[in-house]
């Protein structure tokens, strides 16, 4: 394989990865929780600028010669950036949680969650101390390119490794939740919140860790693909790149890990990568905004005909019992006389 | 605080509004251990409002519920449903994309795995309670004649079979006061029947229920106690008999 192709493979396997892992957290608050986090985009970005200022170390001042001006700049080793990206996203998925998840119902929680994208885009742009403005951060060194001498092919190969060893672990996280009692509670909530709360759920509990673990693992996925990109600015993370996103957990299988992740191959990766190869045709800029047009099709043609998407939600069966057991009483002792 | 001996839960005075609507107004009633307790009025007399209270889903304007002598007014529903009340709703609310059998799981209580580090700690952390809980799940399916049901998703199951899931999925989260809003609304007279049944058997297990019913022939045959709401205040609460001589009920019913 001439090493244009590889760079081109191992690229794409990067930008799977980052995608899949995105998913994944999508899955946990839209497919498994219910949450319409029309905000994800904003706990990635995050994630992705706190990845950032971690390993571009403190800023220059202007007077010296800085071209980029942010907070917090430090020089943190490797998978420091990405914990701390998955922190932040975290923490920021706590506080909107805590003013939208808390008291408002899901139609209002939308809206509110596309209100936080906008600000949150409009507060980076202007903001220019923050993140460096409109320009965003670039020349973020590659994590541990100092460390290991390798060629440019064989860097790209083994950041495809470090992106693999992300998903796996990542992928541990949302099984854990997604299999077990807490994944099923869950999924109750998602059905009827009103009928799990009479049922001695907290509601609003399992709602919030749904949608912080979610932005925790936004977080990260935008951490792996600063690293990897170098460069991050508010052009790249505008609220329709939210709904990429919901058009792939949507295709791919809300609910199923499995089916997210073929969603995220098919959406933003085969499909967005396919148009690359489209001859040129119409005035320049074409294409791009047909591929607006062509995956909100997609998405309402799922929700349509398919909305349980590729591969649906699993239907957990339980394995039939050795033996039936002794009837018993199901009611409580009551106190007093 | 504490109850006469015999009572389960006191509500003392309660009051609710919405807006210039009056839905309950002074209503005070017992509900005694053992018995199944019928509360029936005119429509709007503020049955719901008062079973959503003492479930926790409103706040009353005034008065307290206290429920094992202990003051639980304004407490949320998930607490006051873990101190064993536990309500059943008048439209079904199943969870539509689970099946029969998981939405029983969901409604056993203190759950190994519920949390978020016990799920951490994988499967065989929580695998064998969840086993004992499927066993106990199939015993109610079995009870109920669901058995069949297991696997089908909650929401393609039929109304009746879905206020049988109802009632089941209550049981599962171990009542020791079970709230019932019409348990038998829009069913077959047959299945209703069976849905009586059933009432009366957890009635000589010794579970505690209210149960806000319509169909005041049902409420004569399973009631003991019963309770007259109208225009948001209990009217009367008695036996049946003593409810059928009191003129103020008549009333009620004729006007309302």
């Amino acid at each position: 394989m001439s090493v244009a192709w590889q760079f081109y493979i191992s690229t794409v396997l990067i930008y799977l990865g980052v995608d899949v892992i995105a998913c994944w957290g999508l899955n946990l608050q839209f497919g498994v929780a219910g949450l319409v986090n029309f905000a994800f985009i904003v706990f990635q970005a995050a994630g992705a600028y706190t990845a950032a200022v971690l390993t571009l170390g403190p800023a220059t001042p202007v007077r010296l010669g800085g071209f980029q001006q942010y907070v917090g700049g430090a020089h943190w080793p490797f998978p420091l950036p990405v914990l701390a990206a998955g922190l932040v996203g975290g923490v920021l998925a706590a506080l909107v949680g805590s003013f939208a998840i808390r008291r408002l119902r899901s139609d209002y929680e939308a809206m509110v969650m596309l209100v936080v994208s906008l600000i949150a885009t409009s507060v980076a742009t202007n903001q220019v101390g923050l993140v460096n403005g409109p320009n965003g951060l670039a020349v973020i060194p590659k994590p541990l390119a100092t460390m290991v001498d390798l060629s440019p092919i064989d860097y790209q190969w083994l950041f495809v490794g470090v992106t693999a060893v992300i998903c796996v672990c990542v992928y541990w996280l949302v099984h854990i939740v997604t299999s077990s009692p807490l994944g099923r509670t869950l999924r109750a909530v998602r059905d009827n919140e009103a009928a799990a709360a009479a049922l001695g759920k907290n509601v609003t509990g399992l709602r919030m860790l749904a949608f912080v673990l979610g932005g925790v693992i936004a977080g990260i996925s935008g951490a792996v693909l600063v690293e990897f990109i170098s460069a991050w600015s508010p052009g790249s993370w505008l609220y329709p790149e939210t709904f990429i996103y919901f058009t792939a957990v949507i295709v791919g299988g809300r609910g199923n890990n499995l089916g997210v992740m073929v969603g995220a191959l098919l959406v933003p990766v085969a499909f967005l990568e396919a148009t690359k190869f489209l001859p040129q045709f119409g005035p320049a800029g074409l294409t791009a905004a047909l591929q607006w047009i062509v995956v909100g099709t997609l998405a309402l043609l799922f929700l349509w005909f398919w909305p349980r998407g590729v591969i649906p939600e699993r239907r957990r069966r339980f394995p039939a019992a050795a033996s039936t057991p002794a009837r018993r009483s199901l009611i409580r002792a009551r106190s007093g006389p | 605080m504490s109850e006469p001996a015999g009572v389960l839960l006191t509500a003392a005075d309660l009051y609710k509004h919405f807006g210039g609507v009056h839905a309950v107004s002074g209503a005070s009633f017992t509900i005694p251990a053992g018995q199944i307790s019928g509360m029936i009025g005119p429509n709007g007399a503020g049955k719901s409002t008062v079973l959503n209270i003492m479930a926790g889903v409103l706040r009353p304007d005034a008065g307290t519920v206290s429920y094992r002598g202990h003051d639980i007014t304004g407490h949320p529903p998930y607490k006051v449903a873990r101190q064993g009340v536990i309500r059943t709703f008048q439209l079904s609310a199943e969870f539509s994309a689970l099946t029969v059998l998981e939405n029983l799981l969901v409604a056993a209580p203190e759950q190994r795995g519920e949390q978020l580090w016990q799920a951490a700690l994988g499967k065989w952390y929580w695998r064998p309670q969840e086993r004992k809980n499927v066993e106990l799940a199939r015993e109610l399916l079995a009870r109920f004649e669901m058995a069949a049901t297991e696997d089908e998703y909650a929401g393609n199951l039929s109304g009746g079979q879905k206020r049988l899931l109802e009632l089941m999925r209550a049981l599962m989260a171990r009542p020791a006061l079970l709230l019932l809003d019409e348990p038998m609304a829009g069913i077959s007279p047959a299945l209703a029947r069976r849905i009586e049944q059933h009432l009366l058997d957890l009635r000589g297990e010794g579970l505690t229920m209210l149960m806000i019913e319509h169909e005041l022939a049902v409420v004569e045959r399973l009631c003991d106690p019963v309770i007259v709401m109208a225009q948001g205040r209990v009217i009367s609460q008695g036996t049946m008999a003593d409810v059928r001589a009191d003129q103020e009920v008549l009333d009620a019913y004729l006007i309302g």
